[in-house]
């Protein structure tokens, strides 16, 4: 008895429209990647899980998929592709001098919890831009970040910019201790409005406070950028965003952009510029990235680095679905005729013609038939003729 | 961005009235919610905003997937599912305890033996005893926790506390605070960045319309 075996949790099958509709995005992407001076990388699907630690940045162990090698060593399924890409710069790349524009288009992996309707496979593609720092890095890799999604077919979305360096001033101004800015922070990240205001009321009275109180709700367009002003003057970081704004919206970029101050994830691993990109269709960020100067220090020589990753399937989830290819011709062919019936059919838009492998026209007549086939192309010792059925 | 229908999930039972009474107090017309009949998804007449009414673990899912811009649950269930929204709101309604609780006149932490901990919030209670450094074993139930305490499965439990009758009825007592308990407003991250004015207008007319 034959039993029917199930693809693993947060796996799944893609067939047709679905591979199409993630390869044009993909392709979208690369393609744009390429035209903009990046190179592509590819790193192993699984690494030895002592990498993800030592990244100084490790994901929660229960969100990795772990395997044991045969040494006994714990490896895991690739769960980001910055990591490796940090590890391949600080090892291999590390003779070459100047920027490196890296690109890829790599899985990777995550154990979700059960029955979350999440996805252990999160196919991405994205761009890392070591050995470069400052405002011309940063725009270059946001201008690209924009274009990516536009290039990928998105109408409606737009990239949110935050900086961590706005919530650390913050803090190092009210002097909080270590514990309860990890606990604000938190909370500023989860725009938890109310814990937020109950926690800080202790430092309304003051400047950063009343600023850290406000900062879940400092996102939208550049005007928040003014009201960050007027709470907490003399931010470099709001100097910057906004240095980083008008050169973006020169160059036409302006409607695309807006800011979320509140982005304060992962801090101790991004080190300046966090954004994140929204579309309309899509429950969750379709593209993250920001700069992490720190990372690649963990593995070699110090060097700045920024970059993004788009999450593909929700991308291609945002966009209209593929049409269905149906097949409009079917060759029946005497086997003396082979190199004509693989003309015709190469000549045939992909995907609409396919070669009968029966052996009698009447045959042919019938499986195209049954298959809906509304054209019959007759290739034998008779000469070539179109039935229309 | 155009303006859009909001669309909120709202959780049934202990938090459904207090909801509606809070949506009342914003001037929102609940009678599809309070007269539901057989429909599922209930437009609010005259406002822009859709509810249905879910089980509270359902609405973290609806809220989490997008399938609804906001939701209303309890405290309880966010620290036990929790993930990936915003919490913006303590609504202030629904107001519980979140205790372990014992048999009265026994002995909890003074032995070296595991104990054994019923809970509908297995997450929640690893959590509570990780904390503390104590190896407990968990055992979830899915209806009345306070029965396996009598039926000797369990030395203790950790669930919410109302009134703390059935609790004195079955011979238990709350000895610890596990956490506060409250409903709370939960939006979805990326609704919230697509939908900013419809979203944080909803926040403040709640805000402005909490009780006390």
């Amino acid at each position: 008895m034959s039993s029917v075996i199930p693809t693993p949790e947060g796996t799944r099958d893609r067939l047709f429209g679905e591979c199409r509709e993630r390869r044009y995005v993909q392709k979208r992407l690369l393609g744009l990647f390429q035209r903009r001076g990046f190179g592509e990388v590819s790193t192993p699907e699984v690494e030895f899980y002592d990498l993800f630690l030592a990244s100084g940045n490790p994901m929660p162990q229960e969100q990795l998929l772990k395997i044991i090698d045969r040494g006994g060593r714990i490896m895991v399924m690739r769960p980001d592709c910055t990591t490796p890409i940090a590890r391949v710069a600080a090892s291999k790349l590390k003779h070459l001098s100047g920027p490196q524009r890296l690109y890829y288009d790599q899985t990777v992996f995550r154990s979700d919890q059960e029955h979350r309707g999440g996805r252990s496979e999160i196919a991405q593609c994205g761009v890392e831009l070591l050995g470069a720092q400052g405002l011309r890095a940063d725009v270059e890799v946001l201008a690209l970040a924009a274009d990516s999604l536009r290039a990928a077919g998105l109408k409606d979305f737009h990239i949110e910019i935050g900086h961590v360096g706005f919530f650390r001033d913050l803090a190092r101004a009210l002097q909080l201790p270590q514990k309860d800015t990890e606990t604000i922070r938190s909370l500023i990240e989860g725009k938890n409005f109310a814990a937020l205001a109950d926690l800080l009321s202790p430092y309304r009275a003051t400047v950063p406070g009343r600023a850290l109180d406000r900062l879940p709700y400092l996102f939208g367009g550049a005007e928040v950028l003014d009201e960050a002003e007027r709470l907490f003057p003399n931010s470099g970081a709001i100097d910057y965003l906004r240095t980083l704004y008008s050169s973006l919206e020169a160059a036409g970029y302006g409607g695309d952009f807006r800011f979320d101050l509140g982005l304060v994830h992962q801090i101790d691993y991004y080190t300046g510029v966090i954004f994140r990109g929204y579309a309309m269709g899509a429950a969750g960020e379709v593209l993250s990235g920001g700069r992490y100067d720190g990372l690649l220090a963990a593995f070699g020589p110090d060097t700045p680095a920024t970059g993004f990753a788009v999450d593909v399937d929700a991308v291609a989830g945002c966009l209209s679905p593929a049409e269905p290819i149906r097949p409009t011709l079917l060759i029946h062919y005497d086997p003396a005729y082979l190199s004509a019936a693989l003309a015709a059919l190469d000549a045939a838009p992909p995907g609409t013609a396919q070669l009968s492998p029966c052996a009698t026209p009447e045959n042919s007549r019938a499986l195209a038939r049954s298959k809906g086939i509304p054209t019959l192309l007759l290739l034998d010792g008779a000469g070539e003729r179109r039935e229309a059925l | 961005m155009t303006t859009k229908r909001l669309k909120i999930a709202l959780t049934k039972g202990r938090l459904q009235e207090k909801s509606a009474q809070l949506f009342e107090r914003m001037g929102l017309d609940c009678t599809p919610i309070r007269e539901p009949g057989r429909r599922l998804v209930h437009s609010i007449p005259n406002y822009p905003l859709d509810a249905v009414l879910a089980k509270a673990p359902d609405v973290i899912t609806y809220v989490e997937h997008g399938a609804c811009d906001l939701g209303i649950v309890g405290k309880d269930t966010i620290l036990e599912q929790g993930r990936s929204f915003y919490e913006v709101l303590d609504l202030g309604f629904g107001r519980c305890r979140f205790a372990l609780a014992v048999r009265e006149g026994s002995n909890f932490y003074d032995t070296y033996k595991t104990r054994r901990v019923a809970t509908k919030y297995p997450n929640v209670t690893r959590r509570f005893f990780e904390r503390k450094g104590m190896d407990v074993s968990i055992i979830k139930i899915e209806g009345s926790v306070e029965l396996a305490p009598i039926l000797n499965l369990a030395d203790a439990i950790v669930d919410i506390v109302e009134t703390g009758a059935t609790l004195r009825e079955n011979g238990l007592i709350p000895i610890e605070d596990v956490a506060e308990v409250s409903a709370r407003l939960i939006v979805n991250t990326a609704s919230m960045k697509l939908c900013k004015e419809e979203i944080l207008r909803l926040i403040e007319s709640c805000k402005a319309h909490l009780e006390g």
